[in-house]
């Protein structure tokens, strides 16, 4: 049918129809149509048409959509691979699940199909991803995948464990469920996402519908059917499209209602909603009606009524009070300010099970008094208050950081170590789990350490408090308190168990790890040995304290330049270790430590190997997504960017930024480190401005994830320095170390020695500069800092004396340099390896100032020196 | 069919998908009998639509332009699955029969001959006057109102009304034949 055509038929037929007599449209149809016979019967028949009710275009597309997409399912006894169908058990958007019944072995499975998975990739996509990720996912909280295949007609199916049970809201509902029973069942909701995240899962549709409680009270966490695979190589560079669906935005993180990319964090979002709607019974926002974009300004908006002013089930108020500040920081519109993991989340969910404070908690007196009295009223009730207040803050920060401090504050303190022993730019921070306001953690612990003093009838307790306290002590690098304290502990220690016991043992290693913060090497070294002698006389060789003395031993030869005997002790450890035939996560842990030791000795080869291989056990355990998994990556980029190959170096610490992005988000301070050593090596490439780029992201990140004047955003500007300065932009250098300089001062005080060491970095930007007095000026005071915190000997008071040296030297006077170079010389040569930077530094100042001084001897003495070690180098 | 950004499979893949699925929890509505209590359908079409308007990831010029995607998309949607389910019913070879749950919807059911027949007409209407056939896939499959449809057209409700009537009448001719 043409145009033409069309245009006529409907002239006619509109004619027609305005005469309402049909011997009148009969006529004029004939007449219209002039002998065109089909014409005519065309019209005819639409006439026809026009006067019946219902025809299809008149009943509406629901009626097509029920027709042709209608339910439809394999009836009872139909076979698929081994099962037999038995019934229907749902439907959704996806497809059915039927009961179904193994036929061979007998046993009851949950068979889904995905129905017209002709339709669209994307709809078979997911439906693999779901059954990926349950064969993924090995946990009691996650149904297990027995099988899966595909029908003749195409349809895919797979067979998973069937959960028979309610839904989450339904059970607490139906069993009339008390808080604390309701805050359980939460947990183990919680547990099985944190599973899915180990495995770089992201669930990303939690809501109680898909958390079901089985009739023996276990949760068991369902659809994985828009789940992420954070790994999954679907081309689009990291970023988390929205995912199409029609989910009802009620448990959706606000970054996921406008489609930003999501984290892991939007899991805890909807887990905060989940345990709003458990603690309220109603959802924290009316969400209803609203488009996306409208429902995410409402959760922008103002916060949530507290859960505690709707609260149904009884609770007692402290206990209220805690489950607003859990649930409302784990619901947070900011995802900055959420729990940055499910295990953050689980850890205070913990603590409010144990009644022990928050982490979320701000920390106020009252209410560690509060918790202390509700966990122990009996105790409480015949301590004297005064004695109680005081115990209260010890053994609660004690508590509260010791769980704090996890393994990625000890991995982040141990690679500080590695990574810059001359500056000893020890954060001993993850921001995540560390302290965040240092000072009045500063504040309390004091206070904590007096009253300790209290409890000396109980000197076992007494001193393991002692002990915890100085290892949080060391941990905020106040490390003479940290010094202090130890004393004390070890001093009790022996008066109770003698010298010759494990707690001893313990003490000495802790010790002697303390004296290598403080650089002091030797006296480190000595003490460690000796715990650890003590330890293997008293324990079995692969006892942990026993492992963790051979560590620390391995560290402290490694960090004093003694390689051999560090790769020796360290693979021993690691051999021991391996005999136990366990804990392969500790296992790794010990090669990684092996690894650095080769590579501080220059070993790339045999380094890049070892931590290829916990890369590889790494990935076994935790799939190919996880951090762990990143921060192996980002060690071999490190070893590529020495070895020279930047190149290398870049891609990996792109591969390594790329994982933490997708797992943290992009604005993490884990991102931000790897943007740093993205930022390293792109500088060593010349590439400028992308470097610069890197860092000053970097430096973005850390200010927005922990405030501007926190230490890490100082650890970042002075990185930012060092590569300007590096560029021989000194003076844009110096203003980022008089930036760190002024926030090291803010954190720690006028006195701490970080503060030194960026302001010393000042004074060289400005010898750089041809400032030497200036510099000069500098340097004086910060050598006094230097020798006030941490002694005369010190490698820090060292290094500083020899940077004055080169400025006295440059500005041509030559005695007064000669003073301080040699000063510096001597402290460094006493301690530090002979091949470091600054040693080297300080003698070819020193055969400048002899030879211009005319003591040509000594000039000669310190060429020899020279020529020796660069021949050992060829060696 | 043009998506905004051209040669973007997936994104147009992630609307099929997405209506495929809202037209399921249609249909799944309707055969409860719950839909005249709970949404109208066409209210649950347009909801989806707007929620999928809002989605970044699919870029659009306004949401006219989407609407006449969506309603494009929702008939080739239902045209394919009536062509699959006939292949099936002819004898495809199955080795599993899906069976129609429910009996009574069946019988107010629209027959996919009867849709096939629909779409054959729809594409020769086309040909002669593209925007009534949109104008079809707008009201019928897409559900929009009439004056929503005359906006989306560019025409008066006068005009859309009388298209209408005369497009239907056409249609339904044709289709009887073809039946």
């Amino acid at each position: 049918m043409d145009a033409e055509r069309w245009q006529r038929i409907q002239r006619i037929f509109n004619v027609a129809l305005s005469l309402s007599d049909a011997e009148d449209r009969e006529s004029y149809l004939r007449e219209a149509c002039d002998g065109d016979g089909e014409l005519e019967a065309e019209i005819a028949a639409m006439l026809d048409e026009d006067s019946r009710p219902d025809s299809l275009l008149d009943q509406g597309v629901e009626q097509v959509a029920g027709s042709m997409l209608g339910a439809s399912a394999p009836p009872p006894g139909t076979r698929i691979g081994h099962y037999s169908v038995k019934r229907l058990l749902g439907e959704g958007g996806m497809g059915v699940v039927c009961l179904a019944e193994r036929e061979d072995i007998g046993g009851t499975v949950a068979i889904k199909l995905l129905r017209d998975a002709w339709l669209s990739p994307t709809r078979q996509r997911r439906f693999q991803t779901e059954q990926r990720a349950l064969a993924q996912l090995n946990h009691p909280g996650i149904a297990h995948l027995y099988d899966a295949d595909t029908l003749q007609d195409g349809t895919p199916w797979f067979a998973m464990e069937y959960v028979q049970g309610i839904t989450l809201t339904d059970y607490c509902r139906k069993h009339n469920c008390s808080i604390e029973r309701r805050v359980n069942l939460f947990r183990q909701a919680c547990d099985a996402v944190r599973f899915a995240h180990a495995h770089a899962i992201i669930h990303r549709d939690i809501k109680p519908s898909n958390i079901l409680v089985t009739d023996d009270g276990s949760v068991k966490l369902l659809d994985f059917g828009i789940a992420k695979q954070l790994d999954a190589l679907d081309g689009s560079s990291g970023k988390t499209r929205t995912v199409l669906r029609m989910m009802t935005p009620a448990y959706a993180a606000p970054e996921q209602l406008v489609g930003d990319e999501i984290g892991v964090q939007a899991d805890v979002y909807s887990l905060g909603v989940v345990l709003y709607e458990l603690l309220t019974d109603r959802l924290p926002f009316d969400l209803s009606n609203l488009s996306p974009l409208e429902a995410s300004s409402v959760l922008h908006g103002d916060a949530p009524v507290k859960p505690s002013e709707h609260g149904t089930a009884s609770a007692g108020r402290a206990q209220w009070a805690d489950l607003d500040v859990l649930c409302l920081k784990a619901m947070h519109a900011d995802r900055a300010r959420r729990y940055s993991s499910v295990e953050a989340l689980i850890r205070d969910v913990d603590h409010y099970l144990g009644s022990e404070p928050l982490e979320a908690r701000p920390d106020r007196l009252a209410y560690r008094v509060g918790k202390f009295l509700h966990r122990h009223w009996q105790v409480a009730s015949v301590l004297a208050a005064a004695v109680l207040v005081g115990a209260v803050l010890s053994v609660f920060f004690t508590i509260r950081l010791s769980a704090a401090l996890d393994s990625a504050v000890a991995e982040a303190s141990r690679t500080k170590r590695v990574q810059q022993f001359m500056t000893n730019l020890f954060q001993g921070g993850d921001a995540l789990a560390g302290p965040r306001e240092d000072i009045r953690v500063i504040e309390m612990l004091e206070r904590g350490a007096e009253t300790v003093e209290t409890l000396a009838s109980d000197p076992p307790v007494q001193a393991e408090l002692l002990h915890n306290l100085a290892s949080i002590y060391q941990q905020l690098g106040k490390l003479g308190a940290a010094d202090a304290l130890y004393a004390q502990s070890l001093e009790r220690r022996r008066d109770y168990f003698g010298e010759e016991s494990a707690e001893v043992a313990e003490s000495l290693v802790a010790i002697g790890i303390l004296r290598i913060d403080q650089a002091r090497l030797e006296d480190g070294e000595a003490l460690v040995r000796d715990g650890l002698v003590l330890a293997e006389s008293l324990l079995a060789p692969e006892h942990p304290t026993v492992i963790a003395a051979s560590l620390a031993l391995g560290q402290t030869l490694r960090e004093r330049g003694a390689h051999d005997e560090a790769i020796a002790i360290l693979a021993q450890t690691v051999e021991r270790q391996a005999a136990t035939g366990n804990a392969s996560m500790d296992q790794a842990a010990a090669l990684s430590e092996l690894a650095k030791a080769h590579y501080a000795a220059g070993h790339y080869d045999d380094s890049a190997s070892i931590y290829r291989d916990v890369l590889q056990r790494h990935r076994a355990i935790v799939g190919n997504a996880h951090p762990l998994v990143a921060g192996d990556i980002a060690s071999l980029a490190a070893i590529e960017q020495d070895l020279g190959y930047y190149d290398k170096a870049e891609m990996l610490a792109r591969e390594a930024l790329a994982i933490n992005e997708r797992y943290y988000g992009v604005e993490s301070p884990h991102t931000a480190d790897n943007l740093t050593s993205l930022g390293r090596a792109l500088l060593y490439q010349q590439k400028y401005e992308e470097a610069n780029e890197a860092l000053e992201r970097a430096l973005a990140v850390q200010e927005s994830a922990v405030g501007p004047s926190h230490p890490l955003v100082a650890e970042a500007v002075n990185e930012l320095g060092n590569i300007l300065a590096m560029q021989d932009r000194f003076a844009e250098a110096a203003a980022n170390f008089q930036r760190s300089a002024d926030i090291y001062r803010n954190v720690h005080g006028d006195r701490h020695y970080f503060v030194a060491i960026a302001l010393s970095n000042v004074a060289y930007m400005q010898m750089k500069q041809g400032d030497y007095d200036q510099a000069e000026a500098l340097f004086r005071p910060v050598i006094r800092q230097f020798t006030d915190a941490l002694g005369a000997d010190n490698v820090n008071t060292g290094i500083a004396r020899i940077k004055l040296g080169r400025t006295l030297r440059l500005a041509g006077r030559y005695a007064d340099a000669e003073i301080e170079s040699f000063a510096g010389y001597e402290i460094l040569a006493a301690q530090a390896s002979p091949s470091i930077s600054f040693l080297r530094a300080a003698r070819d100042d020193l055969v400048l100032i002899y030879e211009a001084t005319g003591q040509t001897e000594k000039a000669a003495g310190f060429r020899q020196e020279i020529a020796a070690l660069d021949n050992d180098a060829t060696h | 069919m043009q998506l905004e950004n051209n040669n973007d499979r997936p994104s147009l893949d992630d609307l099929f998908s997405a209506i495929y699925e809202e037209l399921r929890r249609l249909a799944f509505v309707v055969r409860r009998n719950e839909y005249a209590v709970t949404l109208n359908p066409t209210a649950l079409v347009n909801e989806a639509w707007l929620k999928l308007a809002d989605s970044p990831a699919l870029t659009f010029e306004s949401p006219l332009h989407f609407k006449r995607i969506a309603a494009r998309a929702m008939r080739q949607l239902l045209v394919d699955a009536a062509r699959r389910r006939l292949a099936t019913k002819r004898g495809g070879g199955a080795d599993v029969q899906w069976v129609t749950l429910d009996e009574s919807v069946h019988q107010l059911a629209v027959s996919e001959i009867e849709l096939i027949a629909l779409d054959e007409a729809l594409d020769e209407l086309a040909a002669a006057e593209p925007r009534q056939a949109e104008m079809i896939e707008c009201r019928f499959f897409a559900g929009q109102s009439v004056a929503e449809t005359a906006e989306l057209l560019g025409v008066s409700e006068a005009t859309l009304a009388r298209d209408w009537r005369s497009a239907k009448a056409w249609l339904a001719q044709s289709m009887r034949q073809t039946g």
